[in-house]
């Protein structure tokens, strides 16, 4: 591993993203012998797959498949990687490329031990995004336990005021630095993966189904959180209005997916993803049921059919074929009131629960803000791979809706048209 | 729902409805969101999801033959949280429609009703009856004495009656036979698909509910729980309250005329006269607002020819009826007559065509709803 602060000379493969798939591209190319700057906008590795508690159908944590990945970027001095760094511009043709990256600063160097006094002495909080906002954090931070690499982040939001002083004044090992400015680097490389991922649809938009309108409806991304031990309620699923353990929720699939007047695609993922968070509320809690309202229940491939399967067994577990198109509240015990009808019965069902979680999907990170580059999209702002012109792939979920597992085989598959990409030159 | 049936789809079924608006039908996926969207929808067998998936396996007896299609106000609130812009609200339209059609006997005519191409034939057919009955009764006076314009005078009362009378029984016995087969079929359709307890249809409940449902339907109220639909129900009220207030003048002027040999034309401070202006305004301002509602939904929701060819009428009625009025106050004697011939050339295309045109939902609709007052389908 080299950890980069200024760009090394002859242009090799240029990784943007340093989520799962980008960490997938990076490796199967850089362990074949060639040379990989990975340029990361957190201040950390690992991206959406970070935040996750389980992945499925395995029900293993996250940490298993990326201490693995981080342990194979130490050990590999062809791999530089750049956190807080974003490609500003891009020109050239396969083969050779001038990339701009900017750095932003993080005010904290590789002396930082985690000792977390930083932390300790600052005062104010800002808004843990990390947590997708469900709490808030000190101005100096650690991305969170497993942040790769393993050193705290001054917020920009606190440069300036005494608390970046103080922060500054109490470390011990001098690894708080101010005086860092966001900096400028030129990379020349031959092929650039776009690994930029996705983010989740912005549920406020789903008018009928109430997010942001009463507390006690969330995103599955935030259950991920709060199912998380690292997460802000440390693994205990509550809901958010008065932190009660739920007796009952509700999953609501295909919230804003396969909708025109939103993402008219499937995300591919959702349906699995409820149907594991389900195990989290029902290990949690044994008489909790759980009422998962679908259009079509999607488990793709034979290990997410038993999966699905074997979720279908739990008596707790109810499968309602009908889309939630309507929600309200109950003013007194803020519990939800969903409304759905039943295709199968052809019956209006009203069924109340402690909380709602809506599965919405992803949308590709380039939907909302274009890459600096000359790439072809759909219209949902998915990159369109042209491998007859080379040089430039996306790769994972900046591609097309997945989960880990083909995301990873996505990933495998670009790096070798990267270095087709190179070899052909 | 376990029972098993095997379906008869009725491939042409599903061609025509396509042709009368309910092009999208198709792109449905059964997500149900329109039979919540729908604020009147019942939570037992709600619509219009299942008529949905039914009109795209062409199940035409199930369809036509519900109430249901008769209990949509068509306000668009469940074309609007469409998540695939499959316009159920489109399709209900059409499912009406093609009922209206299948109940206007002789089936002929009704398809002429409903077509564009025949619209001049069917404005010309009064057109001669009027000329030759006239001219064979002698009634058609082409030199009107007086200096004073009064329509009588050129169009007998006795031969716009002798025409009038007979167009509205025709409609009278035309709308009995369809409403003889339609509350049969609405009635057996309840019972099949278990939307009712009641085993017979009985006339006295069934004539109550009736009663009980006619104020709601004059207030509009389930017209208004329609989300979209708060300027519509607007419209929509001036254009009825408009034709119900020409049916009370015309129906008093009948009365009068020959019960007591009172002739018009009524002075203008004559109350009945009053309410013919008020209703005719109404009906002129509420049919150009539907048409301007209609333009404004565009594309969201389909307007078929069904739908011009009624809110046009209702237009023209109103537009013949007060300019007759307007053009004999002042004077133009010719240009008077001609337009009252006009009018009275959509009179009869109004009572004659009235139950092969979307205006039979005045009939079918208030039964639908009475029925579903009657059957204990709370909607």
């Amino acid at each position: 591993m080299t950890e980069s602060t200024q760009a090394l000379g002859n242009g090799t493969i240029l990784v943007v993203g340093g989520g799962i798939s980008g960490l997938t591209t990076a490796l199967e190319a850089a362990e074949v012998g060639y040379e990989v700057f990975i340029v990361e906008k957190n201040p950390y590795l690992g991206g959406r797959v970070a935040q996750l508690n389980q992945y499925f159908p395995k029900l293993c944590p996250p940490t298993c498949g990326l201490e693995i990945n981080f342990k194979r970027i130490k050990n590999n001095p062809r791999i530089h990687f750049f956190t807080l760094a974003e490609v500003e511009k891009v020109s050239g043709s396969p083969g050779s490329y001038d990339v701009t990256v900017r750095l932003n600063p993080r005010y904290v160097n590789e002396n930082c031990t985690c000792c977390d006094e930083c932390a300790k002495a600052c005062k104010m909080e800002i808004t843990d995004e990390f947590n997708l906002g469900m709490n808030r954090q000190k101005g100096a931070y650690l991305p969170h336990e497993m942040s790769f690499p393993s050193r705290y982040v001054i917020s920009p939001q606190i440069i300036g005021t005494e608390d970046a002083q103080r922060c500054k004044d109490v470390c011990k090992y001098g690894a708080v630095d101010l005086d860092m400015e966001t900096r400028s680097m030129n990379l020349n490389v031959g092929a650039i993966v776009w690994s930029t991922g996705w983010v989740p649809y912005d549920a406020g938009r789903i008018d009928n189904l109430g997010f942001g309108r009463y507390p006690n409806i969330v995103t599955n991304m935030m259950m991920e959180r709060m199912a998380a031990p690292n997460g802000p309620t440390e693994g205990k699923v509550l809901r958010p209005s008065d932190d009660k353990a739920p007796e009952s929720v509700a999953f609501v699939q295909c919230a804003g997916s396969r909708d025109e007047n939103h993402l008219p695609y499937c995300s591919y993922i959702c349906c699995m993803a409820s149907l594991k968070q389900a195990t989290y509320v029902r290990e949690r809690y044994p008489d909790a049921k759980i009422y998962i309202f679908y259009i079509d229940l999607r488990a793709p491939g034979q290990k997410y059919e038993q999966f699905y399967q074997r979720i279908k067994e739990d008596e707790n577990v109810f499968f309602i074929k009908g889309k939630v198109a309507e929600v309200s509240e109950d003013p007194d015990s803020k519990g939800i009131t969903v409304t759905a009808e039943n295709a199968m019965t052809g019956e209006k069902i009203h069924q109340t629960v402690d909380m709602v979680v809506l599965a919405t999907g992803m949308q590709p990170s380039a939907a909302t803000a274009k890459l600096p580059a000359d790439l072809t999209y759909n219209a949902d702002g998915f990159i369109v791979n042209d491998f007859k012109k080379g040089g430039m792939f996306g790769a994972g979920c900046a591609n097309r809706p997945a989960d880990v597992m083909s995301s990873n085989q996505n990933a495998t598959g670009m790096a070798l048209k990267a270095i087709q990409t190179l070899v052909k030159r | 729902m376990a029972d098993r049936y095997m379906i008869e789809p009725d491939l042409n079924f599903i061609k025509e409805l396509n042709g009368m608006g309910a092009d999208t039908l198709k792109k449905c996926y059964q997500c149900a969101t329109c039979s919540v969207a729908c604020p009147i929808s019942p939570d037992d067998r709600p619509f219009p999801r299942k008529e949905m998936i039914a009109a795209s396996w062409g199940l035409k007896e199930k369809l036509i033959k519900s109430c249901d299609i008769w209990l949509c106000h068509n306000c668009g609130d469940c074309t609007t949280m469409c998540p695939r812009g499959a316009k159920p609200g489109d399709t209900l339209a059409a499912l009406r429609n093609y009922a209206i059609m299948d109940y206007g006997k002789p089936r002929a005519l009704a398809e002429a009703v409903n077509d564009p191409k025949k619209l001049p034939i069917l404005l010309l057919i009064p057109a001669v009856i009027f000329v030759i009955v006239g001219l064979i009764t002698g009634l058609l006076d082409f030199t009107p004495e007086g200096s004073e314009i009064v329509h009588s005078h050129f169009f007998s009362s006795w031969l716009v009656d002798l025409i009038m009378v007979p167009a509205s029984i025709w409609t009278v016995v035309i709308f009995a036979i369809g409403i003889k087969g339609f509350m049969k079929d609405i009635h057996e359709n309840a019972v099949a698909e278990g939307k009712t307890q009641k085993e017979k249809l009985e006339i006295v409940p069934f004539l109550k509910s009736i009663v009980n449902v006619i104020p709601k339907i004059l207030m509009h109220s389930k017209f208004s729980e329609c989300g979209e639909n708060e300027e519509r129900a607007t419209s929509h009220m001036m254009v009825l309250f408009g034709f119900i207030g020409l049916f009370i003048v015309t129906s008093i002027f009948f009365v009068t005329m020959y019960g007591f040999g009172i002739h018009g034309p009524y002075s203008q401070l004559n109350p009945v006269k009053w309410l013919a202006n008020i209703a005719g305004v109404a009906l002129v301002i509420g049919s150009a607002l539907m048409i301007k509602n209609r333009f404004a939904k565009q594309p969201d929701q389909n307007t078929t020819y069904k739908d011009w060819s009624l809110i046009g009428l209702a237009l023209a009625l109103g537009l013949t009826g007060m300019l007759t009025e307007m053009t004999r106050l002042g004077g133009a004697a010719g240009l008077s007559y001609t337009i009252y011939f006009i009018h009275l050339m959509f009179v009869f295309a109004l009572f004659v065509y009235l139950p092969y045109s979307k205006l039979a939902h005045l009939v079918y609709r208030t039964l639908a709803i009475a029925y579903a007052d009657y059957s204990g389908r709370k909607f």
